[in-house]
């Protein structure tokens, strides 16, 4: 460790940059608040159950984000929902990474697995997904594992394509080609040699892998499909349209979504800014 | 040639609505629970649940109840509402044609609107136009579509009130008082569907328009002295648009989704409505045939972009 000084290493000068980046630490500072926020929901509010005496209360004092049709405080309701979207958005994501990263690079290192494996990222890709997934929610029962589940079953396939076409680059490179002559392993090569390059990719699709997944969970729980014993942003969002205060109690809607919107747009630009970290051309 | 290429991308279309089609097949006859549980009481006699199975042809081998369905499929027949007793088909075909008007005018809207701002952002590039632009596309691509819709909803419906807040038609209309009412109900779930679509059209527009503007036959175009706005619309546009075709086909599956969830809130009768209310009954034969037609739907438009990309650009076609 004496020769740190003269040239930092490609990590560091990623991180450098970034740091620079108003866009991404904004949006990285707005994501961990997001977590804390479902890590600590049982501190920051009761989880909301039965039925109050306010009912469709606007914002307030006692109510921050107003009431629902029952009387239950919607702040809470966002609160407990940041908790289950974000947890059902990274379990999934994670799962769809694992198997996407799977598949992307044995599809690349094994030369008979690549025509059926691409052929399968292509056709599950030309297929509209959320009419499937909704299929397969109803039919396996609703739960925050079905929706897990389901999600990374119809997530993997955009990671796999990708890991796939960065794998590709590297499979001809002459050190795996050596990596092979010395008589080393298939998973010892995929592990040790084919991982590390395809990693850095997968740092990307991780944050937009979940953030769409959190979307597909809104969407299903949207839907009611989502599970009927806890709350996420969609639940509130599906509660809403079926006692109709959809379109007369605003706030019932508004804040939710806001959530949501919060989460995706602060994902999608922290994967912008680490693009632009990472690529040491564009700066 | 050009028949060589149409007929390969009918193949490929055909290979993907035959996956499409196995996969529902499998997923809904290998997950656990019991079909049959889906439309009658639980507590039913066991010589009743035979001949329901029987009736739904469920106690066949697999391999012969996927051949029969194959069959059926071919003959346009997508097998019986559990819940309402008539055919698939009927339940569904009704419903297309609003899910078709619906998304085919979100989809020339978005392009009608999405193109010009593409280039705005391209010729000012680096600008404050731009910027916004940008930061508007970015965030557009984040929206959740019930928010938007419940949002548009809620101010021009509601508070508003310029538009009505659901439904497809005014069922006492006639004639042409019966078309201004479509179009009156369709302008707010197509707005919903506009805005999530927008931003992927303009940021590629103006991605490739950039690009097409440092391009050789750019400069010498301005060299000869032809006008600036004919340098853009006549020469680069031209040949910015092919990518953004490619957008159209890629954002299929998006808008579909998009439909569904957009027509579950205005109450619009297409099949994402059907798709909610068969949720609501676990009405499974609805659901699969709903997701086989939009698959079909899907491959079908993605046949068509693809045969007309490969008429506007030749180079599609030889390679």
């Amino acid at each position: 460790m004496t020769l740190t000084a003269a040239e930092p290493t490609p990590r560091r000068r990623t991180w450098e940059a970034f740091r620079r980046n108003p866009l991404g630490t904004g949006s990285a500072a707005v994501l961990i608040l997001l977590i804390l926020v479902a890590v600590c929901a049982p501190l920051i509010a009761p989880f909301p159950e039965g039925y109050g005496t306010d009912t469709s209360q606007p914002p307030s004092g006692a109510h921050w984000f107003g009431t629902d049709d029952i009387g239950q405080d919607v702040f809470a309701q966002v609160v407990w929902g940041t908790r289950v979207s974000i947890m059902v958005g990274v379990s999934a994501s994670i799962l769809a990474i694992v198997i996407g990263l799977l598949v992307g690079v044995a599809a690349a290192y094994f030369r008979r697995l690549d025509t059926p494996l691409g052929v399968l990222i292509d056709l599950s890709l030309s297929l509209p997904v959320l009419p499937l997934m909704i299929l397969v929610a109803a039919l396996a029962g609703p739960s925050v594992r079905t929706l897990v589940v389901v999600i990374a079953l119809f997530s993997w396939p955009e990671v796999a394509r990708v890991v796939r076409s960065q794998a590709l680059a590297i499979v001809p490179l002459p050190y795996v080609s050596a990596a092979r002559v010395v008589g080393g392993s298939a998973t010892w090569i995929i592990r040790k040699h084919l991982f590390p390059g395809v990693i850095p990719v997968v740092g990307v699709s991780v944050v937009l892998t979940t953030s769409r997944a959190v979307l597909a969970e809104a969407g299903l729980s949207f839907l009611g499909l989502g599970d009927p014993n806890s709350w996420s942003w969609g639940a509130i969002l599906h509660k809403a349209q079926m006692s109709g205060s959809l379109a007369s109690a605003w706030w019932t809607t508004l804040f939710p979504s806001f959530a949501i919107l919060l989460l995706v747009v602060a994902t999608t630009l922290l994967s912008v800014a680490y693009n632009d970290a990472r690529n040491h051309r564009t700066r | 040639m050009r028949l060589r290429f149409i007929g390969t991308r009918l193949l490929r279309g055909a290979v993907t609505l035959w996956f499409a089609v196995t996969v529902t097949f499998f997923l809904v006859r290998l997950l656990p629970g019991d079909p049959v549980l889906a439309v009658a009481d639980p507590n039913m006699t066991e010589e009743l649940r035979a001949k329901l199975l029987a009736d739904f042809g469920l106690d066949q081998p697999l391999p012969v109840q996927y051949g029969e369905y194959l069959l059926q499929l071919v003959q346009g027949n997508l097998g019986m509402s559990f819940r309402q007793s008539i055919p698939v088909t009927t339940v569904l075909m009704e419903r297309l044609p609003w899910t078709l008007i619906l998304t085919l005018s979100a989809m020339i809207a978005t392009v009608v609107v999405g193109i010009p701002l593409g280039v705005l952002a391209a010729t000012k590039a680096k600008g404050w136009v731009d910027r916004l632009i940008q930061v508007a596309g970015i965030t557009a691509q984040s929206l959740f579509v019930p928010s938007v819709g419940v949002f548009l909803l809620y101010v021009f419906g509601v508070l508003l009130g310029w538009f009505p807040i659901g439904g497809a038609v005014d069922p006492d209309a006639t004639g042409l008082a019966a078309s201004l009412s479509m179009l009156h109900h369709l302008v707010l779930p197509c707005l919903s569907l506009v805005f999530i679509q927008l931003g992927g059209y303009v940021l590629t527009m103006r991605a490739t328009l950039i690009e097409a503007l440092g391009e050789d036959y750019v400069t010498l175009a301005k060299a000869k002295g032809v006008r600036p706005a004919s340098v853009v619309w006549k020469h680069a546009v031209r040949n910015a648009l092919l990518p953004t075709t490619t957008i159209a086909g890629l954002q299929l599956g998006a808008l579909v989704g998009g439909a569904v969830l957009t027509e579950t809130i205005y109450a619009y009768p297409g099949i994402g409505r059907a798709i909610f209310e068969a949720v609501g009954q676990l009405d499974f034969p609805v659901l699969q045939g709903a997701f086989v037609l939009l698959a079909a739907a899907v491959v079908a438009a993605n046949l068509i972009t693809d045969v007309a990309y490969g008429f506007l650009d030749p180079r599609v076609r030889t390679s």
